[in-house]
This record gives C-alpha cells, sequence and structure tokens, in this order.
C-alpha cells in the first residue's frame, strides 16, 4: 500500500517562476500531521510514525502550470504542552494546514481553535486550509464532513478530507494551497533564503504575505 | 534465581495463528503480529520461579510467525518414568503428587493457568523431583486465542474445556474478541486427577498393577531419592552450574548457541520452496486461496535439547577462582577489576577493544557479568565500586540492575509503586495512549499489548506520583529505555525514570501556568544558549557558521534534551550512549550534543540552512561508541562552570558522597558544591542570548589556571607537575589599569585598539603569545561594561576556540590575594 502514489517531483529545470512558501502544519497530537507531510514529500507511509517533539523540518516541490512552487514544510508537534513554540513555527508563514482527526470530535475542536489563533496571530494573508485526516476510517466517523466543510467556509479555509495512509487527496491539498498563494510578483529564480526562522520576540516582516522572489 | 544444576535447555517452536493479510485493527493500521504478542506476554513467564516449575528463559520469532521457546528442561517426564512402576511405591507416588499440586498451586497464586498438562510435561529432575513444563503455553497465546491448534491434550482436558471446542476461530469478522471463556484452575484439578488415576491404574509394560503384591522389589534398580542422583561433590567442581539459569543461558548464546540453527538440524524446520507457499488463486484485494497451512504442522510437541557441549568447551580454561572473584583485599582496597593472572589472560586488553566486540566476547562477558553480579549483591554498600566498573562497561545481562544502582534507587521500590493508582482515568490518558503506539515500535518487546499495558501503567504513576509535573511528549522516550530493559520489573523502571528525570531534566516537564511563555518552553530557555556557547567554545568554525545560516539549537535540539536523545537513536545505541550518559552530571548531555555535530561537521559547514534542517530532520547515523568518546574528551575540557545552568538541581543533601569515591568531580553537579562569591551564579536568560562564549567562574579560573588563592577549591585534581598551563588569561582593560594590579601571567589586550578597521587583532608581543596559544582556554578579563563580552565575539569570530569570559570581570578577584603588579614589559 505503502508508497505507491508518489508524490509530484519537480519536472526538471522548466522556464517559469520559482516561488517558496513557508507552510505550517498545526493540529492536535496523532491526527496525523507528521504522516500527512511524510505522505506528500517521501510517498511513505509508517503505521508507527514516531511523535513529534518540538517540530520537524521537511521540503517539498510541486509544479503548477509553469511555476515552481518549493514549500518549506514546518510539521509542529500536537500536544497542547508545545503550545508555546507554535507561534515561532506559524509566524511569517504563508500557509498551514490545519489538520483533525474525522473519527475525533475533539480533534475538530481544537483545529477550531487554531484558526482562530492563525486568524488572529499570524500574517493576515495566511492560506488556511483544514483537513479532517484518516478519511479512510469513514466507518468511524464522528465529524461529519458537512459540519467541516460549513465551518470551512465560514472562515474561508480550503477544506479537503485526506487520508495519509491510503494517499487521498494528500498531494491534492497542498496543489490547492498552492494554487492560491499570489504569485503575483513575477517570475526570476529564488534567492537563497537569508537565514531560517527568525526566533526573536518581535514579530519578523521579512515575507509579510510574500512569496516569489 | 535459579541455579543451572544439571538441567539442561529445552527448545520447543509452534506457530502464532497469523493475519490475514488485508486485515485491519479498528485504527485502520495493521494487527499486531501474535508472535508479538504471544513475545510480550511470555516476558511473565520468564520471571515464574518455583522449585516444581521449569523456568522459562527466552522466547524468539522465527519466519512466518514462528516462535521458539527455551526454558529449563529435564530428559525424564513422568511419562517414561512411570512405565517402571516406580510410583508403585506409594511414598514416592505421594512425593510426586504433592510436586505436581505444588507448582500448580503456586501458578494458581499467580493467575496462571496450565490447562495443559500431561504425562509427558510433567518432568522429574536428577532427584526425581516434579519439575512442570509447558505450563505456559496457555497464558503465553492468550488462553489460546494466538495459536491456531487447540492447546492441551484432549485425554486430561476438563469437561468445561472441552466443551468450548478449540479457541480457534476463524474469525473473518472484525472484533478481536474471541468468545472463548478462559479456563481457570479448576480445569489444571481435573487434568491432575485423570493423571494420577491413570499411573495409579494402567498395567505397565511388564504387566504388572499397583494394587498387586508382586513385583515390586523390579523398582529397586531404579534411582532413588539421594542416591545416584544429586551429588554434592559433582556440583561442586562443576561451578557452571552454580551460575544461575540466565546468565549460563546468555553465555550460552555467546558461545555460538543458535535457536533456529538447532531446529534445522533436528528437521524441525521442513522449508518448502517458496514457491509451495504461494497461493493458487489471489483477487485484486489480496484476498487468497488455495493455501492453508497444515495445522498439524503447528506445533510440534518435540523438545530439541540444546547442547552445552560448546559453552563448557569456551569455558573450560578458565581457572575455578574465576567463578569467585576477589572484590576486596586486606586493605579493604577495591581490587582491579580485570583478572591478570596468567590462566585468564590478557582481558585487559579485551577491555580495550570496540564495545560491540567487548560484547560478543563470551570469556570477557563471563568475567564481567561475575564481577557485576557479586557486586550487586552488596549494594548499594558497592555503590563507589560499581561506578568505577561502569566506566569500563556494562554487560547487557545486568544492565538494568547495574543502571538502578548508578541511580541510586534504594528502599522498597515495590511498595511505593504499588501504592501508586495507576488506573484510575486522568486527563493525560489520551496523550498517552497515542503515544505508546508511536514509541520505539520497532522493537519487538515494546511493541507487544504487553508492552503497551505497561508502558502506560509506568507512565501514568510517574505523572500521578508527581503533582508538580505533566506529561510531556517525550517522557514515553524516556521511559522506554527503561521499561525495555525492566520489562518483567515495572516498579524499577517507574524507579530509574523518576531518578533519571531530576538528575538530568530537572523541572522540564513542570506545569506551565502562564501558558504561553513567548517563544519557549521555559527551562529550555537556559539550556539550549548554553548549548550554542559549548558549541562554540569547542568548535567556533562551527558555532560561526551555524550561526550565520541561523541554524540554531531551538531548531532541531528540543528533542534531543528533552528526551536525552531517546527520541532520537533506536534503542541499541540509546543504551550505549546512556551507559556514559548515567555517570555524568546534568551538563553531560551538552556535551554528547556538541559530540554529534562534531561527527557531522563537515557535512554541516557545507550545507545551508534547508540541507542542515534535512539533515536532521531524520537523524542521521552515528557512531555511538565515537559519540561517547568525544563527548567524554569534551566534557573534561570544559570548566565546569561554562556549562552551569541556574536551573540545574540544587544541591542535594551530601550524604552519599562518601559511598562514591571514586568519582571525579566532573560527574558532579556543579549545583550540588558549596557556592562562595566566586562561584557562578545565575544569569538572566536574555543576557546569556546575547553572549557567544560561555562565561568562567573566578573559581574555575584559580583552580584550572592554578593561581595560589583561597584553598577551598572544589576539585582535588592533581596535575602534572611542570606541564603547560591549562589557560590563558586575556586582560582587555586599559595599559594604566592593567598595570596597577592583575592577574599573574596574564597578557593585556586593550579592547579599544585590540581591532584593525578590517576586524583583524593589531598584532603586537601580546597577541603573538595568545597565538602561541591555540589550544589553551582563554579567559577573557575585563572590568565592568561589555568590553570583555565583546572582545570574545570577536575572538570567537577570527576562529578562536576555548573563549570564555570571567564572569563579573576582574573585580571579583579583589578580595582575593591574588592580582600582582606585573612586571615591566620591554
Ligand atoms: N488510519 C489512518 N491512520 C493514520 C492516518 N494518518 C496518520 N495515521 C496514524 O495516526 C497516528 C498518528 O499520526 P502522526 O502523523 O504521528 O500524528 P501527528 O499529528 O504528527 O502527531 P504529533 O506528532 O503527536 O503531533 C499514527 O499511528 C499514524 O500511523 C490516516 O490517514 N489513516
Ligand atoms: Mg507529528
Amino acid at each position: 500500500m505503502a508508497g505507491r502514489q508518489g508524490a509530484q517531483r519537480p519536472n526538471g529545470a522548466t522556464q517559469g517562476k520559482i516561488c517558496q512558501f513557508k507552510l505550517v502544519l498545526l493540529g492536535e497530537s496523532a491526527v496525523g500531521k507528521s504522516s500527512l507531510v511524510l505522505r506528500f514529500v517521501k510517498g511513505q507511509f509508517h503505521e508507527y510514525q514516531e511523535s513529534t517533539i518540538g517540530a520537524a523540518f521537511l521540503t517539498q516541490t510541486v509544479c503548477l502550470d509553469d511555476t515552481t512552487v518549493k514549500f518549506e514544510i514546518w510539521d509542529t508537534a500536537g500536544q497542547e504542552r508545545y503550545h508555546s513554540l507554535a507561534p515561532m513555527y506559524y509566524r511569517g508563514a504563508q500557509a498551514a494546514i490545519v489538520v483533525f482527526d474525522i473519527t475525533n470530535q475533539d480533534t475538530f475542536a481544537r483545529a477550531k481553535g487554531w484558526v482562530k489563533e492563525l486568524q488572529r496571530q499570524a500574517s493576515p494573508n495566511i492560506v488556511i486550509a483544514l483537513a479532517g485526516n484518516k478519511a479512510d476510517l469513514a466507518q468511524k466517523r464522528m465529524v461529519e464532513y458537512e459540519e467541516a466543510q460549513a465551518y470551512a467556509e465560514e472562515n474561508s479555509l480550503l477544506f479537503i478530507e485526506t487520508s495519509a495512509k491510503t494517499a487521498m487527496n494528500v498531494n491534492e491539498i497542498f496543489l490547492a494551497i498552492a494554487k492560491k498563494l499570489p504569485k503575483n510578483e513575477g517570475g526570476g529564480p529564488t534567492q537563497s533564503r537569508q537565514s531560517g526562522v527568525k526566533l526573536n520576540n518581535e514579530q519578523t516582516q521579512q515575507s509579510e504575505g510574500g512569496c516569489c522572489k | 534465581m535459579t541455579e543451572l544444576g544439571k538441567a539442561d535447555f529445552g527448545l520447543t517452536t509452534f506457530f502464532a495463528k497469523s493475519h490475514p493479510n488485508d486485515k485491519c485493527g479498528a485504527n485502520g493500521l495493521p494487527l499486531t503480529p501474535n508472535s508479538i504478542k504471544v513475545l510480550g506476554r511470555f516476558q511473565r513467564l520468564k520471571a515464574v520461579s518455583h522449585p516444581n516449575l521449569c523456568n522459562y528463559l527466552d522466547v524468539a520469532r522465527g519466519k512466518h510467525e514462528r516462535l521458539m521457546v527455551v526454558a529449563e528442561h529435564y530428559r525424564h517426564c513422568l511419562r517414561s518414568t512411570a512405565k517402571s512402576g516406580k510410583y508403585t511405591n506409594e511414598e514416592l507416588f505421594i512425593e510426586l503428587a504433592f510436586g505436581i499440586v505444588s507448582g500448580l498451586a503456586h501458578l494458581d497464586r499467580i493467575g496462571i493457568t496450565h490447562r495443559n498438562l500431561s504425562q509427558s510435561n510433567i518432568l522429574l529432575d536428577h532427584q526425581g523431583k516434579v519439575k512442570l513444563s509447558e505450563y505456559g503455553m496457555y497464558y503465553m497465546t492468550e488462553d489460546g486465542t494466538s495459536v491456531a491448534f487447540p492447546i492441551g491434550n484432549h485425554k486430561y482436558l476438563a469437561p468445561e474445556a472441552l466443551g468450548l471446542g478449540p479457541a480457534v476461530i476463524e474469525d473473518h469478522t472484525d472484533s478481536d474478541a474471541t468468545l472463548t471463556v478462559p479456563c481457570g484452575p479448576k480445569t489444571d484439578v481435573w487434568s491432575i486427577g485423570l493423571i494420577l488415576m491413570e499411573i495409579l491404574s494402567i498395567p505397565y509394560k511388564n504387566g504388572f498393577r499397583l494394587f498387586s503384591a508382586d513385583g515390586r522389589c523390579k523398582d529397586l534398580e531404579l534411582p532413588v531419592f539421594g542416591e545416584n542422583g544429586y551429588s554434592k561433590e559433582y556440583l561442586e567442581s562443576d561451578h557452571l552450574s552454580l551460575r544461575s539459569m540466565e546468565e549460563v543461558y546468555y553465555l550460552w548464546r555467546l558461545a555460538g548457541g543458535d535457536l533456529v540453527g538447532a531446529l534445522k538440524k533436528e528437521g524441525l524446520t521442513k522449508s518448502k520452496p517458496p514457491i509451495h507457499l504461494l497461493p493458487y488463486y489471489s483477487t485484486n484485494e489480496g484476498e487468497v486461496f488455495g493455501q492453508t497451512r497444515d495445522r498439524a504442522e503447528l506445533l510440534d510437541s518435540t523438545v530439541v535439547i540444546l547442547s552445552q557441549e560448546q559453552l563448557r568447551q569456551r569455558l573450560s580454561e578458565i581457572d575455578e577462582t574465576a567463578y569467585y572473584p576477589l572484590l576486596e583485599d586486606e586493605q579493604s582496597q577495591v581490587t582491579s577489576s580485570l583478572p591478570t593472572s596468567p590462566s585468564s589472560n590478557d582481558l585487559s586488553e579485551t577491555a580495550n577493544l570496540p564495545l560491540v566486540i567487548r560484547e560478543k566476547d563470551i570469556e570477557y562477558q563471563f568475567h564481567r557479568i561475575i564481577l557485576y553480579e557479586r557486586l550487586l549483591k552488596g549494594y548499594p554498600y558497592t555503590r563507589g565500586h560499581i561506578w568505577k566498573e561502569a566506566r569500563v562497561d556494562i554487560p547487557p545481562l545486568v544492565r538494568a540492575h547495574v543502571w538502578g544502582a548508578l541511580l541510586e534507587i534504594e528502599g522498597d521500590i515495590y511498595a511505593r509503586y504499588d501504592e501508586i493508582d495507576k488506573e484510575t482515568p486522568t486527563q493525560t490518558d489520551r496523550q498517552i495512549e497515542v503515544d505508546i503506539p508511536r514509541c520505539h515500535q520497532y522493537h519487538e518487546l515494546l511493541s507487544s499489548p504487553a508492552a503497551h499495558g505497561k508502558f502506560k501503567r509506568v507512565l501514568k504513576a510517574w505523572v500521578v506520583s508527581h503533582p508538580q509535573y505533566v506529561y510531556w511528549q517525550g517522557l514515553d522516550s524516556l521511559c522506554a529505555p527503561f521499561l525495555a530493559l525492566n520489562f518483567n520489573n515495572e516498579a524499577l523502571a517507574y524507579s530509574c525514570l523518576s531518578a533519571f528525570i531530576p538528575k538530568y531534566l530537572h523541572k522540564f516537564f513542570l506545569k506551565d501556568n502562564s501558558a504561553v511563555i513567548q517563544g519557549k518552553l521555559f527551562r529550555l530557555q537556559e539550556y539550549l544558549p548554553v548549548f550554542s556557547h559549548l558549541i562554540t567554545f569547542h568548535d567556533p568554525e562551527l558555532g560561526n557558521h551555524l550561526d550565520g545560516i541561523g541554524f540554531i539549537p531551538d531548531l532541531y535540539a528540543i528533542p534531543w534534551f528533552l528526551t536525552m536523545y531517546a527520541h532520537v537513536f533506536p534503542l541499541h545505541k540509546i543504551v550505549h550512549l546512556w551507559d556514559t550518559l548515567l555517570l555524568g552530571n546534568s551538563s553531560f548531555p551538552l556535551c554528547i550534543g556538541v559530540a554529534i555535530l562534531s561527527q557531522l561537521r563537515s557535512q554541516l559547514l557545507s550545507f545551508g540552512f534547508n540541507e542542515c534542517i534535512l539533515l536532521f530532520s531524520d537523524m542521521p547515523e552515528i557512531d555511538i561508541q565515537r559519540c561517547v568518546q568525544d563527548s567524554i574528551k569534551i566534557f573534561c575540557n570544559t570548566p565546569k562552570s561554562a556549562t552551569y545552568r541556574q536551573h540545574a538541581r540544587p544541591p542535594k543533601k551530601a550524604k552519599k558522597e562518601e559511598s562514591r569515591p571514586n568519582i571525579s568531580y566532573y560527574s558532579r553537579d556543579y549545583n550540588e558544591q558549596p557556592s562562595s562569591e566566586l562561584s557562578m551564579e545565575p544569569i538572566p536568560v536574555e543576557e546569556l542570548k546575547t553572549e557567544k562564549c560561555p562565561r568562567i567562574s573566578a573559581e574555575d579560573l584559580i583552580e584550572l589556571g592554578e593561581l595560589s588563592g583561597p584553598s577551598h577549591t572544589k576539585s582535588p585534581t592533581k596535575r602534572k607537575q611542570n606541564s603547560k598551563p591549562m589557560l590563558l588569561v586575556i586582560d582587555v582593560r586599559n595599559q594604566e589599569d592593567f598595570a596597577k594590579g592583575s592577574i599573574p601571567n596574564s597578557i593585556n589586550i586593550p579592547f579599544p585598539t585590540a581591532f584593525s578597521p578590517e576586524g583583524d587583532l593589531n598584532p603586537c608581543s601580546a597577541v603573538t603569545s595568545l597565538n602561541l596559544h591555540k589550544v589553551q582556554v582563554k579567559v577573557v578579563v575585563g572590568s565592568r561594561g561589555r568590553n570583555a563580552t565583546n572582545f570574545a565575539i570577536e575572538l570567537v569570530r577570527l576562529g578562536y576556540q576555548k573563549v570564555c569570559v570571567l564572569h563579573k570581570g576582574i573585580d571579583v578577584l579583589r578580595s582575593t590575594n591574588i592580582l600582582t603588579v606585573p612586571p615591566v614589559d620591554l
């Protein structure tokens, strides 16, 4: 089952713009954030995916028409105890995927909390997607599709149900985000990034709403 | 621990029921293989010990859900012995019955039902004493549900057991629960009755019956208790037989003992060519037809006796005194750890070989195990000696207890653990439950349901018994090594975890009441900058590079420190790392971090931010032994105040010092020692973060610089005569101040004129002298203000290593009589 559907890879050096975006995954512990990233980046699924402590970082590139979109993905730890670390990761992010587990209502409530926090504290132009993960467990569903859909519409979020296990909609959600991100500032190759995440307490202005360089 | 005596090791094999390929658990994830379930349940059997029960020693998984069980074994069983009519003797018969009942009564006490009793698994040892075997089959297979064959000899099974039919239900339903009602001890009572009846009533081969008077004298030639069974003299010359069964079995494996090989030799693994195993028909969904396994193959009742020949051969050269090593000589001096007598020659040479080789060297392990086993018997009195030996290495067989000793576990840990409520649901349960099935699950033992249960209990016990702390993700990883080592001893696993956390992660798991402390975990706020300083101190080039690309420890090192590397390495590496970690103080983990970076140095130096961070998103292969050695080096080359953290554990009552005579001053925690105005003191985190170098206390300066001063030094270091000084003091005050009084042998490079506009050091004699001291610790000394700090930052930028700043500057030394007027420079 694992790895049958590999993730999209950059298909050679196409003449086009290259955009670089910072994307963060948020959501209650064990909803499958790391699994989604692993599926997207390496086309794999580990049943015994280790829990995330602090955060993990990966990158993946997708091609969209003539644009190459490079995601810098920050996968965070879900436990409430690590909440205080989250701002360090979502600060300056252009996109966020807030994940919940469709078989667990509490994780949906927690997802709403994250959305609220992002709307208040993250960059104003941030693209937020809501992922109802573990869609393969539909027989144990506790969060109705319509319920999540309605919530997403109210808050103008992208909403897709995914399964990291079967790979359903995993590439799709990242592509949908890539489509929605502004790529207006013209093409050109990326500059090498200047530094990692800024960790000081002041809000960094560097890449507010930014994208293509 | 039961002595080996004359027991054999018996090997049996069977297959666990395999799951259909397409089946998933309720969480959508693959089902735990039944062999893993059995493996987990089996562990408890290893702890069963009773004179009438055979000890279980080991279980191993083979291909295709095969399980191999090793247990104490005897060549005589009731079936063979009874044929001779031995039990026509009423006394012997009663003795036999009593033996069986005693064994079963013990099983009943610990809640295990035999349900597999038959004449062939009631074994008799050399004295004719009853030794029940195979009593764990029903238990380890979870009342037979993990196997696809019936357990128990139908001849002796109780009606209620037979009435249930075989426990196997070919369940293609989704529910895992089999509807079997487990059998209780009464089933066993029925079986004893039948077996004893049979012995009393069944005609023997030679045709006489018990209650007939004739032929009794035929017993006479049979072995009778005390005659040619047990012989004290024999045992006395066979020292190995006095060692514990577990130990001998461990050595047996080291001597090349191989379970699969033994089965093959006996023809018990019939390997079919794989093509014969293919199903005849398979659907797209993965359902297969046409290859059902022959049930008769699933269980083989043969017991293969594992020959001890090879082991005894390997140990035959060992002098018998080696079985009884001398721990202390007349002066009650701790004697050297490794035998140097000609018989057991050059083991001290073996001690220098790589750890993995030492662990496979049977002779070496033999000596080490015996030594440790004796030391552990004397614990806590022998604590100092154990510490000393642990610096050499720790044999895997005794690691669990040695760790307990190093963590200074004492007292009635069982009562304490029993008292803790591990059952009542709490808020933390969900997190614990989702973490456990993700924690070190490649490990056979830890992935079993039995392990999950224990895991949960130990973690809950810790959370409940430490109300000031909370469960953090990562605590599961910390617990895993202790649980894996003490699988049958939750209380010790719990005690070790409880002792480990305050030692290395003091207050890390504190309830974080002010929910968001901007951007950081509270304790790590101090820990991580100190780590940065340490990197820079030892490897400024790397430190500069990582700083320059923004690859700061916050991004990669949180799981390192929060779990003491238990989240980032596999268990077999963690144990080796922790073998040493446990000997160091709470600053040692920082040194491990530097050692890891230095192992990856060339890659890191050539990498940019993204590559660096990707490198650590999956911990790269690290040579642990090298890492351990490097850490020790780094540790010894770091002034102790340089890793000072105000949040490290506060001083403990010094009661235990005297029993750890051999601990170097490095293994003691800085905070555990008396402090004075010359010591380190808390530095605000914000200030720490603006600095690049560690600070050194005046005390350390005096100590390492061998400056005469107050006599209350903390370390009993004996420095070699006429060795080079350990450090160079760089005074950055202006010449006037310097001339009025300065530290002997210090050089003066006034900060304002030190650097050229290009940022290089302006050449002068002091700079020449600085360049001659590349490897020494460089202590930058200023007065008030930031000159010293800034100077140090510049030195680091220029690539000078081991730069640190004197905490509180020159003024701190005014109260001492160290400062002198320097000789006029020519
Ligand atoms: N059935 C099913 N299981 C999934 C799916 N995605 C993840 N899982 C499982 O859910 C568990 C948790 O997944 P993780 O990816 O570790 O969850 P996480 O959100 O990263 O958790 P934290 O790191 O603790 O925040 C793992 O056992 C996964 O195998 C899915 O789509 N379907
Ligand atoms: Mg995760």
